[in-house]
């Protein structure tokens, strides 16, 4: 398409700028059309008010979370194991070989531990969340039964039931133990 | 849902959700796989028991390598949005290579070049630089 440039529209005296809204008395002035917020828009003020993440969010954001924290853990306790084991007359090469192997060992098992637990306690939580549409202390509680429960039922009913029982103990006391943190900490 | 989004991806969340996608896509998809190959290697009458032990033996030595993988891929992608103040496809090419690298390195220098420009080139085929949008 070409531009005329020659033709300004202020000095054309023939044609004069359309406003689609000349005729009608809307309240809606022009700068309040093209200003939109940045913030996301609900349909129902309760949506607004939940403040979590969603189930495809919280089940990387566990799974990654754990498999990183089991990983380091596990990689430093490596570390140290690998040291005590040295033995005399081990040289330099030998020393960084054990410390190596130690914490690779240790750090790919506790890694996949607790990356496969952080996936299990994700999806069982977000389920509860889902049929109970309710997130509170007793959610937690339930995931980490849960969790606890599948992560152990290969070695059979009593060691499954054990492991439930930790995990929601285990669970509602991390719950318990961050709503004091935040009370006093103030973070 | 945009904006949300757009906050979330730049930052070191950002990683973790790659570390945690990566590590499950790998230890699930290993396990389904495993237990269906060792079901079908396995005599009649002891299938479940051949499935189970192919599984627990091979799924988590393969949710480990998609995880470093995966964790390696957006560390090095961060860094260079971070670096180059740029999003493009070039970034994920060179991530790629630079992680293909990476994990080859214990095998030699030489080895460890043609591992990142394999790897980088797998990646200009998944995301490639000069195409038509």
């Amino acid at each position: 398409m070409a531009i005329n440039r020659s033709s300004d529209h202020e000095s054309d005296e023939n044609t004069r700028l359309y406003h689609p809204y000349q005729n009608y008395q809307v309240p809606i002035k022009s700068q309040y059309l093209y200003k939109l917020p940045t913030s996301p828009e609900f349909l129902f003020t309760e949506e607004s008010l939940k403040q979590r993440r969603s189930w495809g969010e919280n089940l990387t954001f566990y799974t990654g979370t754990g498999y990183l924290a089991g990983s380091v853990a596990g990689a430093s306790a490596g570390i140290f194991s690998g040291i005590k084991s040295f033995e005399n007359g081990d040289t330099t090469k030998l020393k960084i070989n054990r410390i190596l192997n130690s914490s690779g060992q240790a750090g790919r098992t506790w890694g996949n531990r607790v990356g496969i637990v952080g996936l299990i306690y994700a999806g069982i939580e977000s389920g509860v969340v889902a049929v109970t549409d309710k997130d509170d202390v007793w959610t937690s509680v339930v995931a980490g039964l849960g969790t606890g429960a599948v992560f152990r039922a290969a070695r059979g009913v009593r060691s499954a039931a054990v492991a439930g029982a930790f995990g929601g103990i285990a669970a509602g006391a991390v719950v318990a133990g961050k709503q004091v943190f935040k009370r006093y900490a103030h973070i | 849902m945009d904006t949300k989004k757009k906050s979330k991806e730049h930052g070191l969340y950002r990683i973790v959700n790659a570390i945690g996608y990566a590590f499950g896509a790998g230890a699930v998809g290993g396990s389904v796989y495993h237990f269906v190959r060792g079901a079908y290697n396995s005599p009649i009458g002891a299938r479940y028991v051949g499935g189970t032990q192919a599984a627990s033996m091979n799924a988590p030595r393969l949710g480990g390598t998609f995880a470093v993988f995966g964790g390696l891929l957006s560390t090095f992608d961060y860094a260079l949005v971070r670096i180059r103040k740029k999003e493009d496809p070039w970034n994920s090419i060179v991530a790629g290579a630079a992680t293909g690298g990476v994990l080859s390195i214990r095998k030699g220098v030489v080895a460890a070049s043609t591992s990142a420009v394999m790897f980088g080139f797998f990646l200009a085929v998944l995301n490639p630089p000069f195409g038509s949008k």
